[in-house]
């Protein structure tokens, strides 16, 4: 029962939303679908779904030739990032509503929709309007309305963009439980979101898409221990790795004035000129280091993130407390070079700190 | 979203539609290539009629000319008087209720009837107007001096539909949104520089929609003429629908009409069509 | 300032309410004249300015043979036609401005756009155009003079009005709630009916309005196209103006022709205030 795509190629005003995707993805599992905006997610959710049809490619799904299966016969579950429900029903209509079209009887109703009710936590709401309900309730309707069908693939674009800070870990959290323990191992799950972090806390297997093209396809650690391009690299870190030209000569890395004795996992590199990559949390301020100018401070939430630059290089670190920064101050920095990435000049990964490479 | 069901959902309004004009209209051009009168049948004279109505027919664009002013000037002050009690029913007014709901009434009604009452109400001898006006030793001949009757048709036109700009306008009003207001009110602005800045803007897109929209229904202009003045005194109400209705539907000239219908409505199509896109224009352009 | 700008609001609306107010009021104490009332001069106020008399109303209830003026028959008439074409109008219309509005269409260079535009410009049609090619082509069929005829020929006045106000409205209404639909099993008819519909009562409201307004306000087409075995009301109406019928009998017609829409002023100005009406302009 397995959901296979073979080059799926959608274009739109000259512009390819889906560029030869291809995919295979298997009963029991959760798939993360990681890449930024317009990038592609949600026109392939809408042609698994069926609401588009792609210009060439092929999909099967247990067998069938699911590109001929139109929507509504599908077996299909979909859950919007802008909080789709029937407003004309209440919350227990909502959730009935699959059930209804299937012409189930009317006490089986009751009893999953009071199942479904109950595992996204909105007991006793049955008889609310959905224009009484907070956001995140609303999504809860929504994610209700999809778990009731105990359909075969559940689609989720963006599910939690729209709610606030809190809501988005608490739902997270239950989505999670809900994955694990309420949905049959039958089902296929896939998650779009534009936020690693998402995508790592799902642990699933991540699908890195942009402008429409797989750049990578691994389970979440994988994708972060070792991203195989300079872009998945950036996708898949926020905030983005930081990447600098460098050279190496003498046993020593070279960028701007800086010299940084090669850590061991780069000696395996062949070229002299490569891109240099380090991630904003393995950057410390130090008292000795390498001298930086401060571009900017953002503070974001409990932490500071510093845009610094010296000559051409410019980078971000992120630093774990709240402190104040004035334009162009002057910082030191040190890197852990335990830490370092080596992209060659095409942009491939040469070498990770995990041992990864795809020279 | 493309299922082979769209067909299902366009086709039968649009097959309906299509069905009821196709034949009228092919029989309108065919007519007008014939000299279908009294005397004669269906017979085939080619562009005779369009020939003797571009260059020997100055009654019909006479009327057009007039057309044209009726419907201009009643549209530009339906939209001046309609925008002005729109806006002054808006908020803060006693009886808001009662107001709105009687400044909606004339458009409720039946423009012939009304207009019949209309007839006896500017009547020269019998009606309250020059009664009244007697007094101030005035008495305009409402209906029969050629120049003033224009201007009667015109009256009776913004007291039937202004209230339809009014309640596009009013509509459009109550769905402004609040925060550009709010901002004019922190900045102190005066009424007249908030009805200049904030709310005649953005109701620019409204207003052009609504004049549009009048504009199209007061170019048919018919019926008020026809109870009010009959086209006259001689000729100076005489709109293109009402010259093309004595040729066609009095003088029995069918012929002769077609060619005259046809005419008139390529030439509305066009200009209707024009004077939408460039307002349009106008406004985007802002 | 502000206190004569409030005066001059003030002073301006009671103008305009006099003014809409005014030929009303002119019918009903004209509805109560006789001769002498009438041909003296411009009368106003019942027992000061003349003596009323009951004769303008009475002759509603006489039967046409003795001079009455039959207004119930044209008035059912009115009615049936208008409900009738409005209808037709509304349900064709309401499908085709959401295929209009949710599908895509391509013939050649023909697209969405276009379509409606199409539908929308018939609002344009002169009916004195389209008359001259009915009142032939129906005579041919034998349907001048019938309801029948008219219905259809209002089809064309008022299929316009609904596809206009309904396409702006179905635009309004989320695809993604058709689309949802669509998942949770229903094809496109069903999503349409069950879902998309029931969240459109107020643009078909709206529409409905404006067609039964527009449609039994006409005049024209009645009347080049009926004559005798078919009335409608403003046709009646008109036809009393040019007869030898007094002013007072022609004043109480026209007022109870009229009195019945004024019913539709208030609801019209309820849904105003709820804010239904704001999109069909754009």
């Amino acid at each position: 029962m397995n959901l296979i795509a073979e080059n799926l190629s959608y274009k739109l005003d000259e512009q390819f939303h889906l560029n030869e995707v291809s995919f295979n993805f298997k009963k029991g599992n959760i798939y993360t679908i990681l890449g930024r905006t317009l990038s592609g997610k949600t026109t392939l959710l809408k042609t698994i779904a069926g609401l588009l049809t792609p210009d060439t490619g092929e999909m099967k799904f247990e067998d069938r030739d699911f590109l001929k299966v139109p929507v509504w016969e599908r077996n299909i579950a979909m859950v919007y990032q802008q909080f789709i429900n029937y407003p004309h029903l209440n919350v227990f209509e909502n959730v009935a509503f699959p059930l209804k079209q299937r012409k189930i009887d009317n006490k089986k109703i009751n009893v999953e929709v009071s199942k479904s009710l109950k595992s996204v936590g909105l007991e006793g709401y049955e008889n609310r309007k959905i224009q009484e309900l907070s956001g995140g309730q609303q999504q809860r309707v929504s994610l209700a309305r999809s778990l009731v069908k105990n359909a075969k693939i559940l689609l989720l674009d963006e599910p939690l963009v729209n709610l606030d800070y809190k809501l988005r870990e608490q739902l997270r959290e239950e989505f999670k439980n809900i994955f694990s323990q309420g949905l049959s191992k039958e089902s296929i799950v896939v998650f779009s979101t534009t936020d690693p972090k998402e995508a790592m806390e799902l642990n699933g297997e991540v699908i890195v898409l942009d402008e429409g093209k797989v750049l990578q396809v691994g389970l979440a650690k994988e994708i972060f221990e070792n991203p195989k391009t300079l872009k998945v690299a950036e996708i898949s870190n926020d905030p983005p790795m930081n990447i600098l030209k460098a050279n190496i000569g003498e046993n020593k890395i070279k960028f701007e004035g800086i010299e940084i004795v090669l850590p061991e996992h780069l000696s395996i590199i062949k070229d002299k000129n490569f891109n240099l990559g380090i991630r904003a949390s393995d950057i410390q301020l130090s008292d000795t280091g390498y001298d930086f100018e401060v571009e900017l401070a953002e503070i974001s939430g409990s932490e500071t993130l510093l845009h610094l630059k010296r000559g051409n290089a410019k980078i971000i670190t992120s630093i774990e407390e709240v402190m104040n920064f004035n334009i162009h101050d002057k910082v030191k920095i040190n890197f852990n070079t335990k830490k370092v990435y080596a992209f060659n000049e095409s942009g491939t990964l040469a070498s990770s700190p995990f041992g990864g490479s795809y020279v | 979203m493309n299922f082979k069901h769209k067909y299902v959902f366009l086709f039968p309004g649009l097959f309906v539609l299509i069905g009821i004009l196709i034949f009228p209209i092919i029989f309108v051009v065919r007519l007008s290539l014939s000299g279908w009168n009294s005397y004669n049948g269906l017979n085939f004279i080619g562009l005779e009629n369009y020939v003797r109505l571009f260059t020997d027919d100055p009654r019909f664009w006479q009327s057009f000319l007039r057309l044209s002013f009726l419907s201009v000037t009643t549209v530009i002050l339906q939209y001046v008087i309609g925008f002005a009690l729109a806006h002054m029913v808006w908020k803060d007014i006693k009886f808001q209720r009662f107001f709105r709901v009687l400044f909606l009434i004339p458009m409720m009604t039946t423009p012939v009837i009304m207009t019949v009452i209309w007839r006896t109400f500017f009547h020269e001898s019998l009606g309250p107007v020059n009664d009244i006006l007697s007094n101030f030793g005035m008495s305009p001949k409402w209906l029969t001096d050629p120049v003033l009757a224009k201007f009667t048709v015109i009256i009776v036109e913004v007291w039937q539909w202004t209230p339809f700009m009014f309640l596009l306008l009013l509509a459009g009003l109550l769905s402004l949104p609040k925060e550009p207001f709010l901002a004019a009110a922190i900045d102190g602005a005066s009424p007249v520089r908030k009805f200049i800045y904030v709310t005649f803007p953005l109701m620019a897109p409204i207003s052009i929609g609504a004049i549009i929209i009048r504009l199209i229904e007061a170019s048919k202009i018919m019926d008020t003429v026809y109870v009010l003045t009959s086209g006259g005194p001689g000729t100076s109400t005489e709109t293109s629908s009402f010259y093309i209705f004595i040729k066609g539907l009095r003088e029995f000239q069918m012929g002769y009409a077609a060619s005259m219908s046809f005419t008139y409505l390529i030439i509305m199509i066009i200009s209707l069509t024009v004077i939408a896109k460039v307002l349009t224009k106008v406004m985007l352009k802002d | 300032m502000g206190k004569l700008y409030k005066f001059l609001k003030y002073f301006f609306i009671t103008f305009w309410a006099v003014f809409v107010v005014a030929p009303f009021l002119w019918a009903l104490t004209t509805s109560f004249k006789d001769f002498n009332s009438v041909n003296g001069g411009a009368t106003y106020i019942p027992w000061v300015d003349f003596e009323p008399k009951l004769e303008g109303w009475r002759v509603l209830i006489k039967s046409p043979a003795k001079g009455g003026v039959d207004i119930i028959e044209p008035y059912f008439n009115s009615l049936f036609v208008t409900c009738t074409a409005s209808l037709i109008s509304i349900v064709l219309g309401t499908l085709s401005a959401y295929a209009l509005s949710r599908f895509t269409f391509k013939a050649g260079f023909v697209k969405n756009n276009d379509i409606t535009f199409f539908f929308i410009s018939q609002r344009i049609m002169p009916p004195i155009v389209l008359s001259i090619p009915f009142f032939l082509f129906l005579g041919a069929i034998n349907l001048l003079d019938s309801l029948i005829g008219l219905i259809v020929v209002y089809i064309v006045l008022l299929m316009p009005i609904a596809v206009w106000i309904m396409v702006d409205f179905f635009n309004k209404v989320p695809r993604e709630i058709d689309e949802t639909a669509l998942i949770d099993g229903c094809n496109p008819y069903q999503a349409f009916f069950k879902v998309v519909l029931p969240n459109s009562i107020p643009g078909l409201i709206v529409a409905g309005m404006f067609c039964i307004i527009f449609g039994w306000i006409d005049f024209f087409f009645a009347f080049i196209l009926t004559f005798t075995e078919v009335q409608l009301l403003p046709v009646k109406i008109v036809a009393l103006n040019s007869s030898i019928t007094p002013w007072w009998s022609l004043s109480a017609s026209a007022l109870v022709s009229v009195a019945p829409l004024i019913i539709v002023a208030f609801i019209v100005e309820r849904y105003l205030s709820k804010g239904n009406l704001s999109g069909a302009i754009k």
